[in-house]
């Protein structure tokens, strides 16, 4: 086994690994499960840098020239991302979702490895060291989104499911005035700590569940409110958009230089544009109340869905100026 | 009544801006421009009608030519869209986003507001209120003051700048969409093939460029599925005439265009010309040298010469992998009107009998360069534009702009300090920098020497 074999066998057992072990944190709140998932996570992280670099000084080829250095850098991304977020706000719990991601990702992308392969002529220009990358991050930061905002439609339908199931009023209502102890945030363990008056939040109704000793209630109160994943899910698409947008312009100042026009209307580009699209939408969206929430929830679920497209569908399915001819 | 003329056209312009400058009817606009980009990706754009009646069953292929969904991004339904967006912009930046400036410094209720605290602090009158100004002051809020009937309050305002950062993303879209327009007014572009030695004039420019020499490299990489050669460079020698009239030696790569007199001149494609000869007993024909795709008459069949095959591998008679020419020849296909007689491999150098005592012969070849050119006076502006549009997006997502309202109300030595903050973007985004607030300011009362100054040192560790 070489150490580029070795390194991506490592990734691949780290992120299967903790994404179970997260994911039992999910479910069980074990701190346990947390500090080693988020063990497994960072060294799953690193094994995947290593191998990309130890690839590149080997080869002396810029690993991101075909899929599987992209998918591969895609999964270490949102790994990533996910790590810096969840340190900043206390999210573990989204973690084994994005591990599980990263764990398909790069499972996917050892069938693309095709080993040492010079790059062709239109790759060879330093845009590829900015452009992918940028773009590739980007997609990582929208499938971290995907997670939350996944997390928040379970937590939805779930909370509708109790609501309905327990003769619980289901009228999203105004929480009432809750004081608590002023000090540190920890979205973990859903602890607000500040008097929240009237926000749409709707953990009344698992509260009302939870005090009939639901277990199911119990276990969503851990979770945090419907609103804090709403703008979870919008902070890490407010890292992914401009990460689009720079990829994009980079990928014009790229396309200038090898084709002539900063634009071309190739399918991948153009397929771009379509996510981009999809995901200012979002934010458009997200500025209003009503739309807060349940609605951008889904079309953050179907920017997603774009990207996949984009990223994937595009690559395999339809061919172009992307498909590095000349 | 009857409304005059004018009160209905107002009316209606006022319909008109309540409409466009509403998000939800510029996300909708969004919408349709996504879905008409993305059927632009799914159905392939710019090609010959034949390609699409191949491609899909008859009546799909029937509608994507006659809704023009072959050419989507040049159709008026497509700049339609984006002109209906950016009038959607104007009506939105001045009816609402120029408008929504720092609101006026009024009191609340602060408990009415759904994210406050209050706590409680001891002190002077007078030491408090200093202490909690100077708090938020020497945290980068802009502290003002005010006075309603007798009562002091005070309001604190963070990254108020920020809220400019709509206006500036909004901006840098429409410097984008001149930027395209003029290339659309000025612009040109176009592609032109030079074979070795020949010299062509850009009809545009006036540009000459003579193809000195065209050079490739080839890699042979043995992968997982078999050997592969992979490109690793192309390269055009050429000799330039520009507007001065002066000769210049030049090389034009992938990715390393060439200037000439602002148009770019890019390395698109490479491919061979080939020269053929049709003979009748004897009596040869000369002919110029012809590129893929194009043809020739002879007995009265047309003769399309379709690829050239580098290699013929010698044990099976077929194309081989190898594209760097040792054995070459041409596939050619015979047509009798419109209807395909069938195709053959034509070695070069070789002869062919096709009938009524014609004969044809692949003579020579020479590579050809393959040239896209641009002239884009938008470029600059499309650039200056994406970086406006980079900048706005980030000042609207990463600074918050907020403000704090704050009541200090009590008697004799305790008094208690109410906070409520709102945002541009709602309660829920702000809890979290709200409750840290919250708890710093508590924990600064608190300390031992609360009465000195600065407060940040009296934060216990
Ligand atoms: C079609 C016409 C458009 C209209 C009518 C429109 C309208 C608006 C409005 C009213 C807001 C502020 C909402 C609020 O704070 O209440 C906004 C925010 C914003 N717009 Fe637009 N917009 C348009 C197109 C665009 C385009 C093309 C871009 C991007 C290039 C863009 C980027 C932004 C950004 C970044 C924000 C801030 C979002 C946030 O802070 O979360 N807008 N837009």
């Amino acid at each position: 086994m070489t150490l580029d074999q070795l390194l991506i066998f490592v990734a691949l057992g780290a992120y299967v690994a903790g994404s179970i072990a997260l994911i039992t944190y999910f479910l069980s709140r074990s701190s346990v499960m947390r500090t080693a998932g988020i063990v497994l996570a960072v060294t799953g992280c690193v094994a995947q840098f290593a191998e990309l670099g130890v690839r590149w000084a080997t080869t002396g080829v810029w690993p991101l020239t075909n899929l599987y250095g992209s998918l591969s850098l895609f999964a270490a991304m949102g790994v990533l991302i996910f790590l810096a977020f969840a340190w900043k706000y206390q999210v573990w719990f989204m973690g084994g979702f994005v591990l599980l991601i990263a764990a398909i990702a790069l499972g996917y992308a050892t069938t693309w490895n095709e080993g040492y392969m010079p790059a062709v002529p239109s790759l060879q220009s330093y845009w590829i060291k900015v452009h992918v990358p940028l773009v590739i991050s980007s997609y990582a930061a929208f499938m971290v989104a995907f997670v939350a905002a996944g997390l928040y439609l379970l937590k939805y339908f779930f909370e509708r499911y109790l609501g309905r199931s327990q003769g619980v009023a289901t009228a999203m209502t105004t929480a009432g005035p809750v004081t608590m102890p002023v000090g540190g945030y920890d979205a973990d363990m859903a602890v607000s700590d500040v008097r929240v008056v009237g926000l749409r939040d709707d953990t009344p109704m698992i509260s009302a569940a939870a005090s009939r000793g639901d277990s199911w209630a119990l276990w969503l109160q851990t979770l945090p409110s419907l609103s804090k994943l709403d703008i979870m899910a919008y902070r890490i698409v407010a890292i992914g958009l401009p990460l689009l947008t720079i990829g994009i312009i980079t990928g014009a100042l790229w396309a200038k230089d090898a084709w002539g026009a900063y634009w071309q209307w190739d399918p991948k580009e153009t397929a771009a544009l379509v996510s981009w699209i999809v995901y200012a939408s979002y934010m458009h969206l997200h500025t209003r109340n009503n739309w807060r929430g349940y609605r951008c929830a889904l079309v953050n679920v179907f920017g997603f869905a774009t990207i996949v497209f984009c990223y994937l569908g595009v690559n395999i399915w339809i061919s172009g100026l992307h498909s590095y001819k000349m | 009544m009857v409304a005059t003329f004018e009160e209905r056209a107002r009316s209606s312009y006022d319909e008109f801006v309540r409409l466009f400058s509403n998000v939800l009817f510029a996300v909708s606009l969004f919408a349709v421009w996504g879905l008409l980009t993305l059927i632009g990706v799914i159905v392939d754009q710019g090609k010959d009608p034949s390609v699409y009646a191949g491609a899909y069953p008859a009546p799909i292929a029937r509608a994507i030519l006659r809704l023009g969904l072959d050419n989507i991004y040049h159709s008026p339904a497509y700049i339609g869209i984006i002109g209906l967006i950016l009038v959607s912009l104007a009506a939105c930046t001045f009816k609402r986003v120029i408008p929504a400036r720092l609101p006026a410094l009024r009191k609340v209720k602060i408990d009415a507001i759904p994210l406050s605290a209050s706590i409680e602090v001891r002190g002077e009158e007078s030491a408090v209120r200093a202490r909690v100004a100077e708090f938020f002051a020497s945290r980068g809020w802009q502290v003002r003051k005010r006075e309603f009937s007798g009562e002091e309050w005070l309001f604190a305002d963070r990254h108020n700048w920020a809220r400019r950062g709509v206006l500036i993303a909004h901006l840098g879209f429409v410097i984008i969409a001149m930027g395209t327009t003029i290339y659309w007014w000025k612009g040109f572009s176009g592609t032109t093939a030079v074979i070795t030695g020949q010299t062509i004039t850009v009809p545009q420019t006036g540009a000459r460029i003579t193809l000195d020499h065209f050079g490739y490299r080839f890699e042979p990489i043995k992968t997982k599925t078999g050997l592969v050669y992979q490109p690793v460079d192309y390269v055009s020698n050429v000799t330039v005439v520009g507007r001065d009239g002066v000769p210049r030696n030049e090389t034009i790569r992938v990715n390393q265009p060439i200037d000439i007199d602002g148009t770019l001149y890019y390395q698109a494609s490479y491919g061979y010309a080939v020269t053929f000869a049709v003979s009748k007993a004897g009596m040869v024909i000369p002919m110029e040298p012809l590129k893929e795709g194009q043809g020739f008459q002879a007995g009265g069949r047309t003769f399309q010469y379709q690829r050239f095959v580098p290699t013929v591998d010698t044990a099976t008679g077929q194309p081989g992998l190898n594209p760097i020419p040792s054995n070459p020849a041409v596939a050619l296909a015979a047509f009798d009107g419109d209807q395909p007689l069938g195709a053959v491999l034509l070695p070069i150098g070789k002869n062919l009998d096709v009938g009524n005592g014609f004969k044809i012969a692949a003579l020579r070849y020479k590579l050809y360069s393959g040239l896209q050119y641009r002239y884009d006076p938008g470029m600059l502006l499309v650039g200056i534009g994406a970086f406006v549009l980079l900048a706005g997006l980030c000042i609207a997502f990463y600074f918050l702009p907020a403000r704090l309202f704050v009541q200090i109300t009590g008697a004799a030595r305790t008094w208690r300090v109410g906070l409520a903050a709102t945002t541009v973007k709602g309660y829920d985004i702000f809890e979290e920098q709200f409750a840290d607030l919250v708890a710093e300011l508590k924990a600064s009362e608190s300390g031992p020497n609360r009465n000195a100054f600065p407060v940040r040192s009296e934060s216990p560790a």
